[in-house]
Formats: C-alpha cells, sequence, structure tokens
C-alpha cells in the first residue's frame, strides 16, 4: 500500500534493466565452471612435461596422437562407421515410425508411442545390461555389429521425437491434400510427406550421429574383444596409463565439437529457411 | 457492408442465363456419422444440383465440415451413400474421387514452388512437361497470380495463397470443388474480395461448388441455395433470400443476421392473414401476419428484424393498421458509420429491441436520437415473422 | 476413405524396440527369478534368492548413497540452472548464450570426467598448485569419493538442467513480472509467485532429465569415485561381469529400474499440470540440441 503513494519510483528502479546482479552471477559461475576445466585441458595439451606441472610449450603430444597412435585412431574409425550406420538405419525407422504415430490412429498406438519413448527414460546401464544378457542367451558374438543394434535401439526415441516435433508444425491437411490430388499413399509419402518433414529427419540423424559417437555405457557392455570404440578407447586410456596424449585428443574433440555445434546450427538453419 | 447482392436476385436478372452448367449432381442419402456415442450427422438427405454454389452454413460443430469430408472421402458415413451423378462414391478412396477440396488452410505444400504445387496433380499422372507448363499457367491465371510460379508458399500473402489453393484444386478439372472455409484465415476486407473473385471462377468454371462456412454473409451473398446446419441436421434449405426471410425456425432466424424475439399468445384470429397476438413482456397487443394456420390461445414466438424497424422521437402520423407501433426509451446506441445500432427498452418487463438506422441521409440533417431519448418504433406487420407455434 | 497406412508406417520400430529393448528388459525381470548357474550365468529353476541377496547392508548403503548423490546433484544442479538459463533468456545474446551451454554438453563425456581428474588428481593442477605455493606438504586426496562424484555428477550433466528450463523461461511472458512488480510485489515475491509455478514444466523437465542420468550413473562413480562411492550401477556391473551373478545384476536392475520409474511418476503426480508440457518440451529441447 506505501507504493501506491509514489507511483513512479518502483517503475524506475526496475524497467531499465531486465535481469538483476543474482542472475548474472550465477550464469556467469555456471559458464566458469563448464568452461574451466575444459580450458585446463586445452592449456596442458601444450606442456611439454608428462605431469601437470608445466614445462613449457610444445606439441610433442599433438606429434604422438597424430603419428604413433594407430590403435586410437582405428577406434575412432570405428566409432565412425557405427555412428553413420546406427544413425542412418535409426532414421529411416524413427522417421517412419514418426510418421506412423503422428498422422494416424490405430490401436495400440498409445502403447507403441509410450514404449517407444522410454529407452530415453530408463537408466542406460539398464539398456547395457539387459542387451549384454540378451546377446550372451543367443549366442551372439559380441562385435562392432553388436554395439551397431546397441546403439540403433538407442538413437530410435530421439529421431522419433525430432521428427515428430517437426511434424508438429505441419498440418495434416497437406497430405490429405495430397490425397485428394489423387496421390497414392507411397507417392505421398515420396512427394510430400519426406520432403516437408526433411530437416526434422536431417537433425534426427545428426543427433543420432552425436549420441553414437558419445556413448560409452552402452557400448561398454555390448562390446567384444576387438570392437573398440573411441569413447572405449579413452575410457582406457584414462584408467591404464593417462598419457598427455589424451589432452591432445581432448582438444581436438573440443574443436571438432565446435565446429559441429556451429555447423549443424548453420546447416539445419539454412535447411529451415529453405523450406519455410 | 457486402457489396454483392444475394444471387438470387441476380438470378432474376438473368445471369444465370449465361452460365455453363457442367459438373455432377451431388446426391446425399440418409448420411449419418457417430464418432463413439456423439452422433455429428443425423440422416442427412441433400440433392445439389449440377453447377450449384451451394453452402453448407451453421454454426461451428454443426457437422457442415464432417459432411464436406465425406464427400470429399477422408472420411466415412457410419451409414447413408453419397452419389455423383448416379455413382454411389464411398467405396472410392479420396485419391481417386473426381472431387477436389479448398482447405481451410490452404494445405499448399511447403516445399514446392506455386507451379509444382499447382502442377502436382499432373505431375502425378505423368502428364509430359509441355502440357504441364501450359495448363498450369492457365490456371494461374484464372486465378490471377499469372506471375507467381516460382516463388514458394512462404513468400505469398494469404489472399494469394487462396488463390494458389484453388487453382491446384481446380487443375484435375473435378466435377464438384469442396470449399471448407476458406476465407476464413482472411481478414474482413480480403474476405469480401475474395468472395466476389470465387464467384466469378464459379461463373467461369460452371461446377457444382458446395462450401462450408460459418459465416452467414459469405453463404448469403454468393450462394445458388444454403443449406442451414445445426447438431448434425439440416434445419431449412433454401435460396438466401428465403432463408433470411422466411427462416422457419428461431435457431435459424437467430442465426442469420440479428433479430428479435418476442413471446406472445393468440387472443384472436382476424382473417386468414392476421391474427392478434398479446405479448405480456411488451404490455400490449400487435396485429402479427400469419401463414401458419394459428389457432386462439397458442403461445407463438415473433421475430422481427432490426433493420425493418423504424424509429424516431416523433410519432409516426398516418399508419394504417398493418403498421405495430410501440413506444420505448433508448437504453443504448452505438454508432457503426453508415448505420446506427438502437438498443430499446420497451413495456414492464424492460423488454429490450434492437433497431437499425441505416444512414441513408447525412446523419446531422436528421433529428438527432440520443441516450436516454423516448422513441417510437414501427413496423410492417408483414415483416414480423411467426417461426414457433406451441399449440395449447 | 482410403486405407489406414499407421500400422506399415509404425511396423519397423514395433519390431525393432520389441527385440532390442522389450525382449531385453523382459529377460532382466525373468532372470530375476532364476538360480545363479555355478560358472556364471543362469540355470532355469525358479527361485527368489536374487531377491533375498538384496536384503544386505552392503546393498542397502549402495541404495542409500545412490540417493543421496542423485537427489543432492539434482538440487543443485537444478537451483544453479534455473537463474542461469533466466539470465539467458532474457540476454540480447541469448543465441550465443545457448551455443555457450550447448559445446561443453556435446564434448565427450569422458573427456568432460578426465578433466576433472587431471584438476583434482593426486598429481592434478590443484595439488601441484597447493604444494607449490606451501600451503600443504603432502597431497589432499579430492577424488575417489562421494564429492568428487557429486560435483563430476554435477558437471556433467548441468547442460541437461540449463537447456529446458532456458527454453521454458524464453516462452514466458516477462510482463507478467513487471505487472506483478506494478501490483506491489518485491523482486524475489514476483519470482516466487509468478515466475517459477509458469515455469513449472520446464521444471519438471530439468529435474527428470537430471535425475534419471544420475540415478543410474555407472562411468563416473566407476572412474571418479572410490570404493565408499559405490552406486547401483557399479554393483550391476560388477554382479554381471566380475561375480558373474546374473540372477542378482537382474534383481539391482529391476531395483533401479522401479526407484527411477517410481521417482518419475512420483514427481510427475506431484507436478501433474506441469507433465502435459513435458513431453513437448522435451521434443524441444532434444530439437534445440540438433538446431543449435
Amino acid at each position: 500500500m506505501k507504493k501506491l503513494s509514489k507511483p513512479n519510483q518502483p517503475n524506475q528502479k526496475w524497467a531499465g534493466k531486465k535481469t538483476g546482479k543474482f542472475s548474472l552471477g550465477m550464469f556467469s559461475l555456471v559458464i566458469c565452471f563448464l568452461y574451466m576445466p575444459l580450458i585446463i585441458l586445452v592449456v596442458y595439451s601444450f606442456n611439454e612435461s608428462r605431469m601437470m606441472n608445466w614445462g613449457g610449450f610444445s606439441l610433442r603430444w599433438y606429434e604422438e596422437l597424430f603419428f604413433s597412435s594407430g590403435s586410437l585412431w582405428q577406434s575412432f574409425g570405428n566409432s565412425a562407421m557405427i555412428a553413420v550406420t546406427s544413425a542412418t538405419v535409426s532414421t529411416l525407422i524413427g522417421t517412419l515410425g514418426a510418421i506412423g504415430l503422428y498422422w494416424y490412429n490405430f490401436r495400440f498406438r498409445k502403447a507403441i508411442q509410450l514404449t517407444a519413448f522410454l529407452p530415453m527414460l530408463i537408466p542406460e546401464i539398464i539398456i547395457g545390461v539387459s542387451l549384454l544378457i540378451f546377446f550372451a542367451g543367443l549366442k551372439f558374438q559380441l562385435s562392432l555389429f553388436t554395439i551397431f543394434l546397441a546403439h540403433t535401439t538407442f538413437n530410435i526415441p530421439f529421431v522419433l521425437l525430432v521428427v515428430m516435433a517437426r511434424l508438429e508444425e505441419f498440418d495434416f491437411t497437406i497430405i490429405e491434400a495430397a490425397y485428394d490430388l489423387g496421390a497414392r499413399e507411397f507417392q505421398a509419402l515420396l512427394k510430400v510427406i519426406l520432403p516437408t518433414a526433411f530437416p526434422g529427419i536431417m537433425s534426427g540423424f545428426l543427433i543420432a550421429v552425436t549420441l553414437s559417437l558419445e556413448d560409452f555405457v552402452i557400448t561398454f557392455f555390448v562390446s567384444g574383444p576387438g570392437s573398440s570404440t573411441l569413447p572405449l578407447h579413452i575410457y582406457s586410456m584414462i584408467r591404464f596409463g593417462v598419457s598427455p596424449v589424451i589432452n591432445a585428443l581432448s582438444v581436438i574433440v573440443i574443436a571438432g565439437t565446435v565446429v559441429l555445434a556451429v555447423l549443424s546450427r548453420n546447416v539445419v538453419k539454412l535447411v529451415f529457411q529453405q523450406n519455410r | 457492408m457486402w457489396t454483392l447482392a444475394p444471387k438470387c436476385l441476380r438470378f432474376t436478372a438473368g445471369m444465370r442465363g449465361k452460365k455453363r452448367v457442367k459438373g455432377s449432381l451431388v446426391t446425399v442419402k440418409n448420411v449419418e456419422k457417430n464418432f463413439g456415442d456423439f452422433h455429428v450427422l443425423k440422416n442427412i438427405s441433400l440433392e445439389i444440383k449440377k453447377g450449384e454454389f451451394f453452402s453448407l452454413l451453421g454454426p461451428s460443430g454443426c457437422g457442415k465440415t464432417t459432411l464436406l469430408r465425406i464427400i470429399a472421402g477422408f472420411e466415412d458415413p457410419t451409414s447413408g451413400a453419397v452419389f455423383l451423378d448416379d455413382r454411389n462414391v464411398i467405396p472410392i478412396p479420396a485419391n481417386k474421387r473426381p472431387v477436389n477440396t479448398v482447405f481451410q488452410t490452404y494445405a499448399l505444400f511447403p516445399h514446392l514452388t506455386i507451379f509444382e504445387n499447382v502442377a502436382f496433380p499432373l505431375r502425378l499422372r505423368k502428364v509430359t512437361n509441355n502440357i504441364v507448363k501450359d495448363k498450369v499457367q492457365e490456371f494461374l491465371e484464372l486465378v490471377k497470380l499469372p506471375k507467381e510460379g516460382k516463388k514458394l508458399p512462404s513468400q505469398l500473402s494469404g489472399g494469394q495463397k487462396q488463390r494458389v489453393a484453388i487453382a491446384r484444386a481446380l487443375i484435375n478439372e473435378p466435377s464438384v470443388l469442396l470449399l471448407d472455409e476458406p476465407l476464413s484465415a482472411l481478414d474482413a476486407k480480403l474476405r469480401q474480395h475474395m468472395l466476389i473473385e470465387l464467384d466469378a471462377i464459379h461463373d467461369k468454371i460452371g461446377i457444382t461448388f458446395i462450401y462450408v462456412t460459418h459465416d452467414q454473409q459469405e453463404a448469403l451473398s454468393v450462394s445458388d441455395r444454403v443449406a442451414v446446419m445445426n447438431e448434425g441436421e439440416v434445419v431449412q434449405i433454401g435460396t438466401p433470400f428465403e432463408i433470411y426471410e422466411s427462416p422457419q425456425t428461431p435457431f435459424i432466424a437467430h442465426f442469420i443476421g440479428e433479430t428479435n424475439f418476442i413471446k406472445g399468445k393468440v387472443t384472436e384470429i382476424l382473417n386468414e392473414k392476421r391474427a392478434m397476438v398479446e405479448f405480456p413482456d411488451l404490455g400490449s397487443s400487435l396485429t402479427v401476419y400469419q401463414d401458419k394456420s394459428l389457432i386462439k390461445g397458442d403461445n407463438v414466438k415473433l421475430t422481427i428484424r432490426p433493420e425493418k424497424i423504424r424509429i424516431s422521437t416523433e410519432k409516426p402520423e398516418g399508419l394504417d393498421e398493418k403498421w405495430n407501433v410501440l413506444q420505448g426509451k433508448v437504453d443504448e446506441l452505438i454508432y457503426s458509420g453508415f448505420q446506427t445500432k438502437f438498443f430499446i427498452e420497451i413495456g414492464p418487463k424492460r423488454t429490450m429491441f434492437r433497431v437499425f438506422k441505416q444512414h441513408v441521409k447525412f446523419f446531422t440533417d436528421e433529428k438527432a436520437i440520443n441516450w436516454k431519448d423516448n422513441v417510437y418504433i414501427w413496423w410492417h406487420n408483414n415483416d414480423g415473422y411467426i417461426v414457433e407455434v406451441e399449440a395449447l | 476413405m482410403k486405407k489406414n497406412y499407421g500400422p506399415f508406417y509404425v511396423a519397423p520400430v514395433t519390431v525393432w524396440l520389441a527385440c532390442f529393448f522389450v525382449i531385453p528388459i523382459s529377460i532382466i525381470v525373468y532372470y530375476s527369478f532364476l538360480t545363479k548357474g555355478i560358472n556364471g550365468g543362469v540355470i532355469h529353476k525358479l527361485s527368489l534368492d536374487a531377491f533375498r541377496a538384496l536384503y544386505n547392508p552392503t546393498i542397502f548403503q549402495i541404495t542409500i548413497n545412490t540417493f543421496q548423490v542423485a537427489i543432492l546433484a539434482t538440487v543443485i544442479m537444478v537451483s544453479f540452472a534455473i537463474p542461469a538459463s533466466y539470465f539467458m533468456a532474457r540476454s540480447r545474446f541469448k543465441n550465443f548464450f545457448l551455443l555457450l551451454v550447448i559445446i561443453p554438453f556435446w564434448t565427450n563425456f569422458l573427456i568432460r570426467i578426465y578433466a576433472w581428474m587431471a584438476i583434482l588428481g593426486n598429481n592434478g593442477i590443484f595439488n601441484n598448485i597447493l604444494l607449490s605455493t606451501g600451503i600443504i606438504n603432502n597431497h589432499i586426496q579430492f577424488l575417489y569419493n562421494t564429492n568428487a562424484v557429486i560435483l563430476v555428477t554435477i558437471y556433467t550433466y548441468l547442460p541437461f538442467a540449463i537447456l529446458p528450463l532456458y527454453s521454458t523461461i524464453e516462452k514466458f511472458d516477462f510482463s507478467l513480472l513487471e505487472a506483478a512488480r506494478d501490483l506491489g510485489a518485491t523482486k524475489w515475491k514476483a519470482m516466487a509467485s509468478i515466475l517459477l509455478p509458469n515455469i513449472r514444466g520446464g521444471i519438471t523437465t530439468a529435474v527428470l532429465f537430471t535425475f534419471i542420468p544420475a540415478f543410474g550413473s555407472y562411468a563416473i562413480p566407476q572412474i571418479i569415485g572410490g570404493t565408499n562411492s559405490y552406486m547401483l550401477g557399479n554393483v550391476i556391473a560388477r554382479e554381471l561381469t566380475v561375480t558373474r551373478n546374473w540372477p542378482l545384476a537382474s534383481s539391482i536392475s529391476m531395483v533401479l529400474t522401479v526407484f527411477t520409474t517410481l521417482g518419475v511418476l512420483l514427481f510427475m503426480r506431484f507436478n501433474r499440470s506441469a507433465t502435459e508440457s513435458a513431453r513437448g518440451q522435451k521434443q524441444k529441447t532434444v530439437a534445440a540440441g540438433a538446431k543449435a
């Protein structure tokens, strides 16, 4: 009530700046917290010394990374291969599923949709353990192929989600319009549904690639001898014999992430703009 | 407000004779549609003539869009049939029916150019490129967009998108064009303009148009005939003139335009055409036109359109017994340029009467009627209409 | 009317997930009721041994520890994430800030864990600095305890809390806050009574996104934790690969799943009106991750 007697004062106080010192402080803390470790890795990747004390500038760990880390690059090759194949398959399956779940109604639709999103809600380790037991029961040799199966499984829900989010922006009527104008089901899928959902499909694919490159826990359980991926390789580097090569590798990975993040942002933007 | 005269008036002016009559005769026979326990359509039967501009008019949820979707083939009726000429089309899927739809949301394919949107049906049929080119150009010209072919739908305005949707729906040369609230996303000015253009396209192409709308002015201004729907039923079919001037139920009188209702009781039958009705809410008795055979003691509902009522602060002179005169007080007035809406309080129960006065003369040339003024209102009893009779 | 092609579209997903998700999970459930084999694996004889084995002070202690880590980490993450995302959402540079949060989110998770080892390890930077400045004489063991696990859990999943909160707050109509201030509310009162209730959906999503992975954590306690900071995930892995008691691994997996599901359900129930938006939120967050 007191405020009423001086109506303009509070206004002036908070009209000018939108956010307070508190939220600025918290945000700065968060950013420092997120970046401090990464920056330290970058700095120490140029350290001559093997230990974490500064021994002068050097590129020796990069040299070692690029010229004498054959098994690391082999793991990377495996990771890349699995990422591309599992992302392709999960994008295919997830896209069809999203179209079916979003635009059609049929028996068990709700149940299927719920089940399809469950793998995202269940802790990774459960998926890893269950697949390990499943493959063991089937006497499946654990290999790159089992890793591919596992990755496709956990990628599908994410593709489904992203493509459905894209479909949400469109009217079902464009499909009805296609039928109305004489299109058969397959023609409607090819000429109308897939092109309009394309940006979503593309995002789904990119997310699947990222998740697959990133995954450690599930891969850990379903990988067999000789089927290492980059995260598995990093894990063994961390656990058994830390070498500053890992610092150099981290810098490459961080740089790769930044480039990918900026690039995919622009690519997706471009596609989005074209199709709007 | 709406510059288009009802078509029935132009019909009498001989415009119809020039029109090519093509398209199909559409017969809807005993169509019912249930969604679970909900009866969306209750035994609908309609006959839409060849080349007719036919409107389905009703409030949202009355089932008009469902009926349209059944004709288009997007939904199956629970029972009943739809015939195009003499063929039952219910077993024919949407993509094979000679019927095309203009959607409320336009439903243009966002990834295709305007040209390719219109060409879509031809591409599906693998028509050769030269023919496609000529034909698409022809239809883009029909909708007055000859130069926009290379643009994407996102680069067009609402009205332009609507035209593309029309061109695309017509390029297959359907025998019936269905329009699902095609103008509802446009602003008022543009809507009126597009309506005129739609009418022109209909005159040119001459196929059957079935137009779904909740806007009575749209329906009245372009249709040859209108079916008014409410709660899954067709309540009246007629020319716009019939619908407006002789509504058969209070719902229609209320839904089409604005109107006044008063409840009364027949006290005396004067002759074949006139009856004396007592209106307790007004505290007086009036002579009422009747074409329904009223009986003394019937409870009736009288409707009078607000624009049929005259208003003045001075008592009208020299009126014969065919005029009903009431006295009241201005409770509210809304000036809206071409007309003023008056709300007049009448009688012991302070019943509200709406009266619309058109400003045919310059506003200040007449004696101004102000808030709280005592006024006289009067109307010819031919303009009043009994819409509901409840026998004693 | 046309045929319903829905089942045809959904068939591949259904078959795939039935094979590689539903059946494997069902096998876990089934195995938890079997007897363990002598040399690992299972004997197909029904038994409740695996569940009896759960009545065990060690497992009980580990369950408590798991809850403690997950709840503490979640609470800290969300309470930092709300003001931070509020700042981001109101900033002119919000797209840039979003990118700033997403880059660590996309950087390999093991590398992020390793970064903390480089900082807090016995030969890490922290110890080096403290030793060289003479503040301490012997290195301090920062790693291999529960606090280290909580810290790294927070570090790993903080972006998961920020992204959904950011996308909710961004859609919030900030003039509501001004209206509240105009009507006499203090700044904090306006935040608590207007902002927080309106971003409940985002808070729910943030809690779920952080609690679920933190609760099912395996790699972080495995790498950063010591024997005292074991979590349920580690026990499952140990029973599966070292002790080879598959029924026990299965029954603990079930416990983990049941607790997660219960937690999710309870929280959603508690916050019912918000759950509707949570799903959409999740989609948007994932989509934002893709777009960024």
